[in-house]
């Protein structure tokens, strides 16, 4: 396999691992997610500092994971019993605070500028393509645990319990057990998962700044999960792979189309994106692997 | 006293939904309440359940005030309702909204799903054969395993009622549990849940077919207007002539 597929590959595996989280959070529980971006970009830049002084990748990448929980858990209690586009809102905004602080605590995250030179993973063991082989073995592991987790999950009594929280509240309550406390469990699990991404993402790019975590990727995550299939499991993995064929099949619009500019083409492949969500809304709204109905 | 309604008032705007209401539900007691489209008795159930917040008056169940206690502490203290437009789980089969409701499950915490599986399989099956059996007794075997949301209107409303029943409730309200549901099961459906309040289950049923819950409840309260207008034996109360205005203001309305 040449460098460009392992490459696309790693990035299709990351998306994975956050629309994976996503559809836990909405597919299964309802709970309208529009920051997501904001707990990889805090699992980017905890492993990155922690790197930074010396703290080997063993320590740091749980603790990536273990950080984005920290901040879903005090977000979740204070927000979850908002209504949902409540919720939303609320999110999306928690994100941009998480972007704007790393912009701007320069002492922690050194601003606009970002952070260079983040140890790439497998280092001093691997070089060349073993190594970017070896992170895809990584991610698929990953990937691979979140799955049978959620598998897991899905099959008992807890996933269940969040299905019919997704379906009807109020119903929930009727019945004697509370909605929030469930929510926010799952809204940590997937910022767990979302931590995890950011870690590998940010060790496998070697630079992060602000600017690769804007509320566009938490938008991309819920393309790829509305085009697979909400609520399914499989639907995250179709729906990564559908978002980049297209994120990454539209570079090549340049060739037919050379008239336009390399500033306005970020645009087009947007735009071709966007197309594509459209349609599967109007002629597939299940998405690629069905709906929501069973697991 | 199971359960004591205290003055229970709501209003939106000007309008009194509900009014001063008051009545005690004796433990064990089946109780119909009844009264024209619009005359409160749904905001009635959900101020007694706490989905809905009171503007005055207060609710006590076994003796204990239950103040603002929220819906879920109400259910878990033990009096559970329906709701008169079903709110099944669409996505569940029918047999998965009735597990939902069971009580106490250790496998909706994550730890135990994940670390005793054991004791979470062993739960799960007795509940498992509990809902099976409230499934044979609502007559809902055929649908057992298909999609609650696919269900007609009737069968959602056994649904809810089997949710209830599976919650291990000692007190359960319903709203209009017969609407949509065929007459012969009616009938069977009164059977059983006299047989249910047999076993100590008091029930608080808001119906419409007056015929079917006349045979049910051993007493009635009537609303008007937000209004407690009669209470007593269903003979007595259906003679009443405020009654009988009661319904006909409504039909002329
Ligand atoms: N949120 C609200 N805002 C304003 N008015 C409301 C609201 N909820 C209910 N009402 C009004 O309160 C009155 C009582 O409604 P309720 O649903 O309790 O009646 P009901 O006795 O259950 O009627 P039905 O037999 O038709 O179910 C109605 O006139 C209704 O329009
Ligand atoms: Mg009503």
């Amino acid at each position: 396999m040449d460098a460009y597929l392992i490459a696309i590959a790693i990035i299709t595996a990351i998306y994975v691992l956050l629309a994976l989280g996503l559809n836990l959070q909405y597919g299964l529980t309802g709970i309208v997610n529009f920051g997501h971006v904001g707990f990889f970009c805090v699992g980017a830049y905890t492993t990155a500092i922690l790197s930074e002084h010396g703290v080997p990748l063993v320590v740091s990448f749980p603790l990536a994971a273990v950080l984005a929980m920290a901040f879903a858990w005090p977000l979740g209690l204070v927000s979850i019993r908002l209504r949902e586009d409540y919720f939303a809102i609320v999110s999306l905004g928690f994100s941009e605070v998480v972007r704007l602080v790393a912009t701007s605590e320069r002492w922690l995250t050194n601003g606009v500028q970002g952070i260079a030179g983040i140890p790439k993973l497998f280092a001093g063991w691997l070089t060349g393509p073993a190594q970017s082989y070896a992170v895809l073995g990584l991610l698929v592991a990953f990937n691979a645990l979140a799955i049978l987790a959620m598998l897991r999950i899905v099959r008992s009594p807890f996933g269940r319990m969040i299905e019919a929280i997704r379906d009807n509240e109020e119903a929930v309550k009727a019945l004697g057990k509370d909605p929030a406390g469930f929510k926010i469990q799952v809204l940590v699990l997937g910022a767990a998962l979302a931590g995890l991404a950011g870690a590998v993402y940010a060790h496998y790019i070697g630079y992060i700044s602000p600017e690769q975590f804007l509320p566009l990727i938490t938008f991309q995550i819920w393309m790829a999960i509305i085009m697979g299939g909400v609520g399914r499991i499989s639907g995250a993995l179709v729906g990564a792979g559908i978002l980049m064929l297209f994120l990454e099949g539209s570079r090549f619009l340049r060739d037919v189309m050379p008239f336009i500019s390399e500033v306005s083409m970020a645009s087009v492949r947007l735009g071709v994106v966007g197309l594509a969500l459209i349609l599967f809304t109007m002629y597939r709204p299940q998405g690629l692997m069905g709906d929501f109905t069973r697991k | 006293m199971t359960l004591a309604i205290q003055g229970l008032t709501k209003a939106y705007g000007g309008l009194h939904v509900v009014n001063d209401v008051r009545f005690e539900v004796p433990s064990g007691a089946l109780v119909g309440v009844i009264g024209p489209n619009g005359a409160g008795k749904s905001t009635l159930f959900s101020l007694i359940t706490g989905f809905l917040a009171a503007d005055a008056g207060d609710v006590s169940f076994e003796g204990r005030s239950l103040g603002r206690a929220s819906p879920m502490e109400r259910a878990r203290a033990g009096m559970v309702r329906t709701f008169q437009v079903p709110r099944e789980f669409s996505h569940l089969t029918v047999r998965e909204n009735l597990l939902a409701a069971a009580p106490g499950q250790s496998g909706e915490r994550l730890i135990d799903t994940f670390f005793r599986p054991g004791r979470v399989k062993a739960e799960e099956a007795a509940i498992a054969r509990e809902a099976a059996e409230t499934i044979d007794f609502l007559r809902l075997a055929k649908v057992a395993d298909v999609p609650a949301g696919r269900l007609s209107g009737g069968q959602k409303k056994l649904v809810e009622l089997g949710r209830a029943l599976m919650t291990g409730a000692r007190m359960i309200l319903l709203d209009e549990p017969f609407a949509g549901v065929n007459p012969v099961l009616i009938e069977e459906l009164s059977v059983r849940i006299r047989e249910l309040n047999g076993r100590g289950i008091g029930f608080l049923i808001i119906e419409h077919d007056l015929a079917a819950l006349n045979k049910l409840v051993s007493t009635l309260h009537v609303m008007d207007r937000g209004v407690l207008i009669a209470s007593g034996a269903p003979a007595e109360v259906l003679g009443n002539p405020r009654v009988r205005d009661a319904y006909l203001g409504g039909a002329a309305a």
